[in-house]
């Protein structure tokens, strides 16, 4: 048969300002009907711009150049009416931002309407029947056609999108992120959904994304693209298992599978940055970064060249003239792997064993910390933060997990004093944390703050040096300042620091500009950070960067940290301790191997069995049911809405009525007895679980 | 505070290059822009007038009694704009206007600003009850008629051009006050605020040192737009009789040209140039603010 799409040597180039910028240099691949392709690779690699010149969606600044063969048809050169009819009625779109992409004023059913009646010669009822049939199929309610997105959630938005990109039953999905700014849950929920739909209509689909594992588990071939040329292309599961192109091995370990040994405690990150794309680049271009590079690399470069049976990669090692060179190089890899795994040991026993003496030295601590948002606009109050316990040891780095509304940024917030709580108390070493403005500031000299968005956290106006120093200026440390802000520079990994200091942060990479941050919360030479998802907005390869500096930190100047975070990854790959929160609440806390590999509480289950993960042959089981609204908190177990393991208990089973009814005594911050061991807040954390799935199965 | 100024040489020497790299990016810009160029050419000719005037404009020029001329004279050889009513040569009273103009202008738009910033920036910043009275306040002045107000200002301060200059400052600060207003909260939702807060900073911390480098460049637009608008209002007063009765401004000048009967006897040339003077250099100054609200701003402008 004859692929569906066939894109050759494409090329685009943005052209502003007498400067032009070489976004995509040559893409060639091919789409079957009802294949699912992934795309993947860094900010700037010139993913989304190659899936926006497939319907030429880009801005007039872009020169396309190549062949896009889409049925035979060559889009680069078709002309506008035909373009038209080709846009939403054979291939159409799933944006990333689905709040922005929907528009607010005009209800969802309106909207799934547009395409059908622009596109299609059929009546406003018909339209409207297909409309409420599409929103059944993506799991909204179709009684909901008459709202407007903002009330909907974002998941549920995520879904609107995806019967929009139906609605004319195109012959080719593409798919720009469909699943970043979602939770973990409901990110595999939709994933699920998106994934089945194509599947059962046909219909091919390209998915982009950041994330490798997500695309692993959606899509039959992977294309890793680097510097706008595909890396690598082939069967996901042979690209993600056995990688033919280095990037792609350090992508795919950029997200760590649960229980690998391999990446606890080494997060898997990639120094440098992509090249300058208006720049001429000889040889190959991931050469400066690349770890396994050989001499010709430099000035050699090669197109995607045949790696085994339906796999392509642009790595001049596939090439027979230097078949020679990989085993020489893959030995010396394989030693440094091995010097690096009995380093691993030696960590694993020295956790084990100190792993519990850090937390007995207690630095930071939550201890019966409410924080209560009054209520507003007809909604009761917020009950964000609702009894929680936790402790933060010397030295010690502790994650914080959760679904967003689940309270654990409100928590980070009243650790380093930003909001008060209601009720409980903060306390730093020892003592009682008072909200006088002259206390406040003595607390943040040694308990400091790491947000999300490094390119937000930064003022604009400020460059490097002033942003580092502003805290110790805060606090009126002005003896040795420049010394201190180029110590603290290069404490967090820039060095030389004179190269950065006069730097404003639009000059620098996402990944600088969070080490920017970190600077600045070490100028005070804290002995707590509060990080708040510090790497969830930062690419695959500069996260394992920016996350080996938090722990190098730790073990250099004994700094603690928290790290709040939605990923589960990151608690595998640096933190000493992990507590899992939901609904104001911890429910279960504990040493990470304990708390990841042996999870006892049903959300904890339900959060791991979510991560996509390439290698698993059945997608996991996502929970039901919306995120947690912290205004009404159910009565009994917070959690029994949606609990699995409840749900599975024989019917009358006297222990359902415990959990509707009974709350679940609150965990202490540590265990007591010092066992070694997880804290879980479940009625039936005792069950045994393989008992109860089977139990499900036959109920089910 | 002097202390700061010890640490700062290291930083200050680092931070320049950039800073001048975004002042000649300006330039560039600027440059491009001919409307912008046109504009600051007037206003460049007008402040060398306005200046140098004293060198070449006597006091006998400007002196009523002992006039040169024959009153309301046509334009000739020897009075290129003929005269006024007492015989003086329209020409050296044309340039000399400029000077109470340009500074009541300058003057009134600094008063505005410092007004308007401040009293943005605070209720921006604290919200609650001090954002709400402030706003009352603002809002209070923006309903107020700005030319009675000006006028009973002027009549309780008595005749001159500081009565001037107050008077239009204190009418024309509610509008960049609710400029600023609503840029410092667009600026304080921003992350970098709740990083600096968690630095330690106190209020005054945030408002002058995050807040208002990020609302400076609005000043700045709302400034070079306000000055034509206070230039104006300043002529309107001086027609008004407002001003100060010995010193000669536009506004004066069509004030007398008015009352002395130069419309019904058709005198063109004393009346036209200082309203065409006016004219002028208003649309200097907003040539200069909209191409500098353009380049600062662009997706406000367009």
């Amino acid at each position: 048969m004859a692929p569906l799409l066939e894109v050759r040597d494409l090329a685009v180039t943005y052209r502003s300002g007498g400067e032009s910028v070489r976004a995509v240099r040559g893409v060639s691949f091919t789409l079957e009907p009802g294949e699912t392709v992934g795309m993947a690779g860094e900010s700037g690699c010139g993913k989304t711009t190659v899936a926006l010149s497939l319907l030429r969606l880009l801005p007039a600044s872009a020169e396309l150049g190549g062949e896009i063969l889409f049925k035979g048809e060559n889009i680069v050169t078709l002309g506008w009416q035909r373009l038209r009819a080709v846009r939403w009625a054979e291939a159409s779109v799933v944006f990333q931002g689905a709040m922005s992409a929907l528009n607010p004023v005009r209800t969802i059913g309106e909207q799934i309407c547009e395409p059908i009646l622009l596109h299609e010669k059929v009546g406003q009822r018909v339209a409207e029947t297909r409309a409420a049939e599409l929103l059944d199929s993506v799991g909204v309610p179709s009684r909901r056609k008459a709202s407007y997105p903002h009330e909907l959630s974002g998941g549920q938005r995520q879904r609107v999108m995806i019967a929009m990109a139906l609605a004319c039953q195109p012959d080719l999905i593409i798919a720009d992120e469909p699943t970043t700014a979602l939770d973990v849950i409901v990110q595999a929920q939709v994933l699920e959904l998106l994934t089945g739909l194509v599947r059962e209509r046909q219909i091919s689909m390209i998915v982009i994304s950041h994330d490798l594992s997500v695309l692993g588990e959606t899509c039959d071939r992977l294309a890793i693209m680097y510097a706008g040329r595909i890396a690598e292309i082939g069967p996901s599961r042979q690209v993600l298992g056995a990688a033919r192109h280095p990037y792609t091995r350090i992508l795919a370990r950029a997200f760590p599978r649960m229980g690998d040994p391999e990446s606890r405690m080494a997060p898997a990150g990639l120094a440098g940055e992509p090249p300058d794309l208006r720049a001429e680049i000889t040889g190959c271009p991931f050469a400066p970064r690349c770890p396994e590079v050989i001499k010709a690399c430099r000035s050699h470069d090669i197109d995607l060249w045949p790696a085994g049976e339906h796999r392509q990669s642009a790595c001049i090692k596939v090439l027979d003239d230097f078949r020679a060179f990989p085993d020489s190089a893959q030995a010396a890899l394989d030693s440094t792997e091995q010097a690096h795994a009995h380093e691993r040991a030696g960590l694993q026993l020295e956790e084990s064993a100190a792993g519990f003496s850090r937390a007995d030295d207690p630095v930071l601590e939550a201890d019966g910390l409410r924080v209560v948002f009054p209520a507003r606009r007809g909604r009761g109050p917020a009950r964000a933060v609702d009894d929680v316990n936790l402790t933060i040891g010397r030295g010690e780095i502790v994650a914080l997990i959760g679904e967003s509304g689940c309270g654990k940024s409100t928590l980070a917030r009243a650790l380093v004093g930003l909001i008060e709580p209601s009720d409980g108390e903060v306390r730093y070493t020892g003592s009682r944390l008072r909200y006088g403005a002259g206390a406040l500031r003595e607390h943040r000299r040694h308990v400091q703050l790491v947000l999300q968005d490094p390119a937000g956290a930064l003022n604009p106006k400020q460059n490097v040096y002033d942003a580092v120093a502003e805290g110790p200026r805060l606090h009126g440390i002005r003896a040795g300042l420049t010394e201190r802000v180029h110590d603290a520079l290069a404490k967090a990994g820039l060095r030389p620091p004179e190269l950065y200091v006069s730097r404003y942060p639009h000059e620098l990479s996402g990944g600088q500009q969070q080490r920017v941050v970190i600077a600045g919360a070490l100028a005070l030479e804290p002995s707590v950070i509060v990080a708040d998802e510090p790497v969830s907005s930062l690419d695959a390869s500069v996260r394992g960067e920016i996350l080996k500096l938090i722990l190098n930190l730790r073990d250099q100047l004994s700094l603690g940290a928290l790290i709040v975070s939605h990923d589960l990854g990151v608690a595998w790959n640096i933190a000493d301790r992990v507590a899992v929160m939901y609904l104001g609440r911890i429910v279960e806390s504990g040493p990470v191997a304990d708390v990841l590999l042996r999870p006892r509480h049903p959300y904890t289950q339900a959060l791991l069995s979510v991560l996509p993960d390439a290698s698993r042959e059945q997608p996991g089981h996502p929970l039901g049911g919306e995120p947690p609204d912290p205004t009404k908190i159910p009565t009994g177990c917070r959690f029994h809405p949606r609990c699995p393991r409840r749900a599975a208990l024989p019917p009358g089973d006297e222990r359902d009525e415990l959990c509707r009814t009974v709350p679940v005594p609150v965990l202490p911050a540590l265990r007591e007895d010092s066992a070694d061991t997880s804290l879980v807040a479940c009625h039936l954390a005792d069950l045994d679980v393989p008992a109860l799935a089977e139990h499900s199965g036959t109920a089910g | 505070m002097t202390t700061i100024d010890q640490t700062a040489p290291g930083s200050a020497a680092a931070a320049t290059p950039p800073r001048f790299q975004a002042l000649r990016k300006f330039a560039r810009e600027f440059a491009r822009t001919p409307t912008a160029m046109a504009g600051l050419a007037i206003l460049i000719a007008i402040t060398v007038l306005a200046l140098t005037a004293p060198l070449f404009i006597h006091a006998s020029d400007l002196n009523v009694v002992n006039a040169p001329g024959q009153p309301i004279a046509p334009p000739s050889a020897r009075f290129p704009l003929g005269t006024d009513y007492a015989g003086r040569s329209i020409v050296p009273l044309l340039i000399w206007g400029t000077r109470p103009s340009l500074a009541i202008g300058v003057i009134s738009t600094a008063l505005t600003m410092v007004l308007g910033s401040a009293i943005g920036l605070l209720a921006g910043h604290y919200g609650g009850i001090t954002s709400r009275l402030l706003m009352a306040l603002t809002d209070w002045f923006i309903a107020l008629p700005t030319l009675p107000l000006a006028i009973g200002l002027a009549a309780v301060l008595g005749q001159g051009d500081a009565s001037i200059t107050i008077a239009i400052a204190v009418t024309s600060w509610p509008g960049t006050a609710r400029l600023i207003r609503a840029q410092t909260l667009a600026v304080e939702a921003r992350p970098f605020i709740e990083r600096a807060k968690a630095l330690g900073a106190r209020d005054g911390q945030l408002m002058v040192r995050q807040v208002l480098p990020n609302v400076a460049p609005f000043i700045l637009v709302s400034a070079t737009l306000t000055v034509a608008g206070s230039i104006l209002s300043a002529a309107t007063l001086q027609f008004l009789g407002l001003g100060n009765p010995t010193d000669v401004s536009w506004g004066s000048m069509i004030n007398q040209a008015f009352f002395q009967g130069a419309v019904s006897a058709g005198a063109w040339w004393y009346i036209l140039p200082p309203g065409i003077a006016i004219l002028v250099v208003v649309l200097g100054f907003t040539l200069v603010g909209r191409a500098v609200e353009n380049i600062l701003n662009p997706r406000m402008a367009r």
